[in-house]
C-alpha cells in the first residue's frame, strides 16, 4: 500500500476514532446524568410511597382498633401496594382477615411470613388461631407450640405464657383433657407465686383438667396472701370437695358468701359436704356414742337404699345362693343387722370402721344396680369412695 | 499483537516544557483518557459490541426505573393512591387521559402506537434496526399516561421498545456497522425487558425466541449481559425482591401433577378465546375511519373505567391484584368474572390503540383462571397439594404460554417472578397443553398475526421452529460409490465398476483425504496396455471437502457446487465412507420438502 493510500486510511480512521469518542463520551456523560436523575426520582417515589404506605397502615390501624374491619382490609391491603414486602403490613392483614372470618385469605400471608421467618412466636401464634378456629387441631397444635417456642420481641416470657394458656384453653374446650393435662402443668410451673393473676388462671384451668391436687395448692397459695378472696376459696373448695376432703371443702365454703354458696352448681357441693361431714364418725374430738349414732345411721340408711333398689330392679335380696352385688350385700348387712343400733356399736367403737365399710359396700351395690343415689344417699356413697372403697 | 499507542489527536499542541505543574496534570488526564479511548476503540468490533450492550444495559435499565416511577406517579395523579378509586376518577382519568394519548400518538408519536414487541421485530427485519428515538420517548409519555390512568395494559413490551431504541440510536451514532446496529436492537429489547420483568433469563429467551428467533452465539453474549446489566441498574433502584410472593407449597405425588391438567386445558381455551377475538375485531377497528382514532382511547377508558366502578382490580397493569389472588383473596366466581373482565378490558385498550404491552394483562388474566381453577378444584378434591396461590402463578405462565406462544419462557418466567423453583412441573405441563390448544387452533401466533394485520412479513418464529432442518442424510446415496485404495490396479477398478454405471469412484488417500476419479480417466488409463496402471497415477480431483450425514444441507451446498460429489464420511472413522451426495441430489431433497 502506498503511503498515500496509508494517510487517507489513517484519515479515516482517525475521523471514526475521533466520532465513536465523542458519542462515548457523550454517553457516559449522558449516563452519569441520568443516573443521578433517575437517582433523585427513585428516592422522591420512594419517600412518596413509603408515605403512603405508613399513611394507609395508620388508617389501616385506626379502622380495625375501631371494628370497621372492612375498611381496614382496605387500608392494609392499600398500604401493601406501595409496601408490597412489609411483613408487618402482611401480618396485620392477616389478622385483620382472620377478625373478618376470612381465616383461609390471611393464612396465605401468614405461611409466607413463616416461610421468611419460621421462628416467629407472633406468626405462629397467629396461624395457629386460624387453625384452632378451623378446628384443624394437628395445626393448631403445631404452630401453638411454635410461636410458645418461637421469637418475641417484647416480653417473651409472658407472651409464652399467654400462648400456652391459650392453647389449654384450646384444648379443654375441645374436650381433649390429656392434651391440655401436659400444657397446663407446665403452665403451672412457669409461673411465679408471686403473681396472683396468673395463679387465678392457672387455677382455674386445673380445676377445668380436673388436677384437683394441683389445683388445691395454687388456690391455697392465693389465699395465703388473701385468705378472704373469693375466687381462691370457691377454687379451693371444689377441689378439696373433689379430692373427697369434705371437712375441708365445707370449711372453704363456709367462707363463702351465702349467695357464692347458693350459686348453681355449687349448693349442691356445699350441701354434700355438710351431709358427708354430719354422717361422718371418723372426725376427731367424737364422743364414742356419737360415733356410734352416725354409724348407725349410716348402715340404715344404706340398708334402706339396698332395699328400695332390689324393688326397683326387681330383685330378691333373700335369694340363696346370693348371686348378684346386691343379694351378696344384702347377705352381708344380714349379719351385722342385730347390731347395728348404735348403743351395740358403742360398746364395740373398733367395729365403727367395718360397719362403715359396710355401709359404703351397700351404697356401692345399689348404684352399680340402679345408677348413683341422689340426697344423703349420695352423701354416703361419695364419703365411701372418699374413703378408698371403689366403685363398681 | 502490538501494543495500542496514544494517539495524538489532529490540531493538538504539544504543551510547552515548561508549563506549570498543571498543565502538566491535565496532560497527564488527557493521556490517560486517549489511552482509554485507543484501548476502547482499538478493540475488536464484537468486543466491542459487548461493552456496548454492558452500556445499553445500563441505559435501559434506568429507562425503565424512570418508567414505572412515572406510571406509578400518574396511577397516584390521576386514581389516588387507593386501590379502589373514587368515582369521578375512576371514570375521568382514563377517559381523558385516552384522549390525550390519542392525540399524542396522532401528532407526536405515530410510532408509539401499538406494543412494541411487533415495532422492534420489524426494526430488525425491515429497517436495519433503525428505531427513532422519537419512538422512545413518545412510548415513555403515552405508555405511562395510558397505563397510568387505568387503560389495562402493561409496561413490559414497551419497555422493551424502549430499550431497543436506546440500543438503535447508540448503535447509529457509533457508527456500528450495519449487520451490528441491525442486532443491537434486540439487545436494547432483552435490557427494557428484563429491567421491566426484574427476569433476566426470560427476558433473554424472550427476545431470542420471538423477536430473533435464532440462538444466535454473535448476539446471545451481548444480549445475556444488556440483560443482567438492566436488571442490576434495576435493582439498584428499585429494589431485589421478586414480583410476586407466593406462599410454599410442594408437589407430593406425580398424580399430584394431573391438577394442573385441567388448568392447562382452560388456560389454553381462555387464550384462544382472546386470540382469536384480537384476531377478528383489530382489522374492523383499523377500518374505522380516520377520525374515530382520535376518540378510541377515550371510549376505551370510558368503558374500562365504567368497569372499574364494581370492579377496579381490572384497571392498569393489574400487579398488586395478582399479588392478592396468589393469597387467596378473591373467591372463585370473583376470579372468573376478573379474568372474563380482563380480557374485554384488556381487548378494548389494545384494539382502540392505545399504546400499551400485552404481558401484565395475560399474567393477571392467567393468574385469575389458575386461581379459580385451583379453588374449584380444591373444593371437589380438598386433598389436594398447592394454595389457591400457586395455581394463580401456574395459571400465569400456563395463559401466557398459549396466548403469547412462547412456552420456554413462560416456564422461566414463572419462576423468575415468583422466585419459587418447585413451580417448573406444573408450569410446564399447564403451559405445554396450553400451547398446544392454542397452536391447533390458532395456526399464526399473536405478534405475527398483528404484523401480517398491519402488512409485514415478518419471520415467524413459531414456523421457523417447526420448518424441517435438511440434513445430508436426506440427500446421500449409500451404495452409489466405489471405494479405491492407491494400490487398485486401473483394471480391476473398471472391473469393479463394470455395469453399474451410476456408481462414483472414489480415492482413499488417507483418513479424511479422499479424491474423486472420473470414470473417463480409469478408461482412458486402461487404454493404455503397456504397462499396468494403478489408479495413484491417475489425475484425481481432490482433496475433496467432505461431509457428515447429520450435517445440514445447506453447508452441504457451500461445496456441492464444486466437485462432482462429495464424500460422507463417518464421524468416528474419517477413513470410512458412509454414502456420497452430489448437488443434484441436494436440490432434489429440497425440492421434496413442502413449500410454505
Amino acid at each position: 500500500m502506498s503511503s498515500s493510500a496509508n494517510t487517507v486510511a489513517m484519515g479515516e480512521k482517525r475521523t471514526r476514532i475521533y466520532s465513536r469518542e465523542a458519542v462515548l463520551f457523550g454517553c457516559i456523560v449522558f449516563l452519569v446524568l441520568f443516573v443521578l436523575f433517575t437517582a433523585a426520582a427513585s428516592r422522591m417515589y420512594h419517600k412518596t410511597i413509603h408515605v403512603l404506605a405508613d399513611n394507609w397502615f395508620d388508617q389501616g390501624e385506626v379502622s380495625f382498633r375501631a371494628g370497621d374491619i372492612k375498611s381496614a382490609l382496605t387500608d392494609y391491603r392499600n398500604a401493601l401496594v406501595y409496601s408490597p414486602d412489609n411483613a408487618k403490613f402482611q401480618f396485620h392483614l392477616a389478622q385483620a382477615l382472620a377478625a373478618a372470618g376470612r381465616g383461609d385469605e390471611g393464612r396465605s400471608y401468614l405461611l409466607n411470613l413463616l416461610s421468611e421467618s419460621p421462628g416467629s412466636g407472633e406468626v405462629n401464634l397467629a396461624l395457629a388461631r386460624i387453625a384452632a378456629h378451623k378446628v384443624l387441631t394437628a395445626d393448631a397444635l403445631r404452630y401453638y407450640h411454635g410461636a410458645i417456642y418461637g421469637e418475641w420481641d417484647n416480653d417473651p416470657i409472658a407472651m409464652r405464657w399467654q400462648v400456652r394458656r391459650e392453647l389449654a384453653e384450646y384444648l379443654l374446650d375441645r374436650g381433649l383433657q390429656r392434651q391440655a393435662v401436659p400444657e397446663i402443668i407446665a403452665l403451672a410451673d412457669s409461673t411465679p407465686a408471686s403473681d396472683t393473676e396468673q395463679l387465678r388462671i392457672v387455677g382455674n384451668l386445673l380445676l377445668k383438667a380436673k388436677l384437683w391436687t394441683r389445683a388445691l395448692d395454687v388456690f391455697r397459695t392465693l389465699l395465703a396472701v388473701n385468705a378472704s378472696d373469693e375466687a381462691p376459696l370457691l377454687g379451693a373448695a371444689t377441689s378439696a370437695f373433689n379430692l373427697g376432703r369434705y371437712s375441708a371443702a365445707l370449711d372453704y365454703f363456709d367462707k363463702l358468701p351465702e349467695k357464692d354458696r347458693t350459686a348453681p352448681g355449687i349448693a349442691e357441693m356445699y350441701k354434700t359436704s355438710q351431709q358427708i361431714t354430719e354422717m361422718n364418725p371418723f372426725l376427731p374430738d367424737l364422743s364414742r356414742e356419737a360415733k356410734a349414732r352416725k354409724a348407725a345411721t349410716a348402715v340404715s340408711l344404706a340398708a334402706t337404699r339396698l332395699q328400695q333398689c332390689a324393688t326397683q330392679v326387681g330383685q330378691s335380696l333373700t335369694a340363696t345362693p346370693s348371686q348378684t352385688q346386691l343379694q351378696k350385700a344384702f347377705a352381708e348387712s344380714k349379719e351385722f343387722t342385730p347390731d347395728e343400733n348404735w348403743r351395740n356399736i358403742a360398746k364395740h367403737p373398733e367395729a365403727v370402721d367395718e360397719i362403715m365399710g359396710h355401709a359404703f359396700e351397700m351404697e356401692n351395690a345399689a348404684a352399680a344396680a340402679c345408677g348413683e343415689p341422689e340426697g344423703a344417699d349420695r352423701a354416703l356413697w361419695l364419703f365411701g369412695r372418699s374413703r378408698g372403697v371403689s366403685a363398681q | 499483537m502490538t501494543e495500542p499507542t496514544a494517539v495524538t489527536s489532529p490540531g493538538t499542541i504539544p504543551p510547552a516544557a515548561d508549563e506549570s505543574v498543571n498543565s502538566t496534570s491535565q496532560s497527564g488526564i488527557r493521556a490517560m483518557w486517549e489511552s482509554w479511548t485507543n484501548r476502547v476503540f482499538t478493540m475488536r468490533e464484537d468486543r466491542f459490541f459487548l461493552f456496548l450492550a454492558v452500556l445499553i444495559g445500563i441505559l435501559s435499565g434506568l429507562a425503565v426505573v424512570c418508567f414505572r416511577i412515572a406510571i406509578e406517579w400518574t396511577q397516584i395523579e390521576l386514581l389516588g393512591s387507593s386501590i379502589s378509586p373514587t368515582f369521578p376518577r375512576v371514570i375521568l382519568a382514563p377517559t381523558l387521559a385516552g384522549f390525550a394519548v390519542a392525540l399524542l400518538v396522532i401528532y407526536a408519536f405515530p410510532r408509539a402506537r401499538g406494543s412494541g414487541v411487533n415495532q422492534t421485530k420489524s426494526a430488525v427485519y425491515v429497517s436495519n434496526g433503525y428505531i427513532p428515538f422519537n419512538t422512545v420517548v413518545g412510548k415513555f409519555i403515552t405508555c405511562a399516561l395510558a397505563i397510568g390512568s387505568g387503560q389495562s395494559l402493561g409496561p413490559e413490551d414497551p419497555s422493551l421498545q424502549m430499550g431497543a431504541g436506546i440500543a438503535s440510536l447508540i448503535g447509529r451514532r457509533l457508527r456500528l456497522s450495519q449487520e451490528k446496529v441491525r442486532l443491537i436492537a434486540p439487545v436494547g429489547a432483552a435490557a427494557g425487558l428484563a429491567a421491566a420483568f426484574n427476569a433476566p433469563i426470560s427476558a433473554v429467551l424472550f427476545v431470542l425466541e420471538e423477536v430473533i428467533g435464532t440462538w444466535s452465539a454473535g448476539v446471545l453474549g451481548a444480549i445475556v449481559l444488556a440483560a443482567i446489566s438492566s436488571v442490576v441498574t434495576m435493582r439498584a433502584f428499585l429494589g431485589a425482591e421478586s414480583m410476586f410472593r407466593v406462599p410454599p407449597f410442594r408437589v407430593a405425588k406425580p398424580a399430584d401433577l394431573l391438577a394442573y391438567v385441567a388448568l392447562g386445558v382452560v388456560g389454553g381455551l381462555a387464550s384462544l378465546v382472546f386470540l382469536k377475538w384480537l384476531a377478528y375485531a383489530r382489522p374492523r377497528m383499523q377500518s374505522l375511519p380516520r377520525w374515530t382514532q382520535h376518540f378510541q382511547p377515550a371510549a376505551a377508558g370510558l368503558l374500562i373505567g365504567i368497569i372499574g366502578i364494581r370492579l377496579p382490580q381490572v384497571m392498569g397493569a393489574g400487579y398488586p391484584i395478582i399479588d392478592q389472588a396468589m393469597h387467596g383473596q378473591f373467591t372463585w366466581k370473583l376470579l372468573l368474572v376478573l379474568a372474563a373482565l380482563k380480557i374485554l378490558a384488556t381487548g378494548i385498550s389494545f384494539l382502540s390503540g392505545t399504546p400499551g404491552g400485552m404481558f401484565a394483562p395475560s399474567l393477571f388474566i392467567g393468574a385469575m383462571l389458575g386461581g379459580a381453577v385451583g379453588a374449584i378444584e380444591q373444593h371437589f378434591f380438598p386433598a389436594l397439594p398447592g394454595t389457591v396461590g400457586t395455581f394463580a402463578l401456574v395459571g400465569m405462565g400456563t395463559f401466557f404460554a398459549g396466548f403469547l406462544r412462547v412456552p420456554i419462557t413462560s416456564v422461566f418466567m414463572v419462576i423468575e417472578v415468583s422466585g419459587n423453583y418447585t413451580a417448573i412441573l406444573p408450569v410446564m405441563i399447564s403451559s405445554l397443553i396450553a400451547y398446544g390448544i392454542s397452536r391447533s387452533y390458532v395456526k399464526v401466533p399473536l405478534f405475527d398475526l398483528l404484523a401480517r394485520q398491519d402488512g409485514l412479513v415478518l419471520p415467524s418464529v413459531e414456523e421457523q421452529r417447526e420448518q424441517m432442518i435438511l440434513t445430508v442424510e436426506d440427500a446421500m446415496r449409500v451404495d452409489a460409490a466405489l471405494v479405491l485404495e492407491r494400490s487398485d490396479s486401473v483394471a480391476d477398478a473398471l472391473k469393479r465398476l463394470e455395469g453399474r454405471e451410476g456408481l462414483l469412484s472414489f480415492l482413499r488417500v488417507r483418513p479424511g483425504e479422499w479424491n474423486f476419479i472420473e470414470r473417463s480417466e480409469l478408461h482412458r488409463f486402461a487404454a493404455d496396455t503397456s504397462q499396468s496402471h494403478t489408479v495413484e497415477e491417475i489425475n484425481s480431483k481432490g482433496p475433496l471437502p467432505f461431509v457428515f450425514r447429520d450435517m445440514s444441507l445447506e453447508e452441504a451446498l457451500h461445496w456441492a457446487g464444486d466437485w462432482p460429489a462429495l464424500p460422507v464420511l463417518s464421524r468416528a472413522d474419517l477413513s470410512k465412507l458412509e454414502g456420497l451426495v452430489t448437488l443434484d441430489d441436494i436440490l432434489k431433497a429440497f425440492r421434496k420438502v413442502p413449500v410454505r
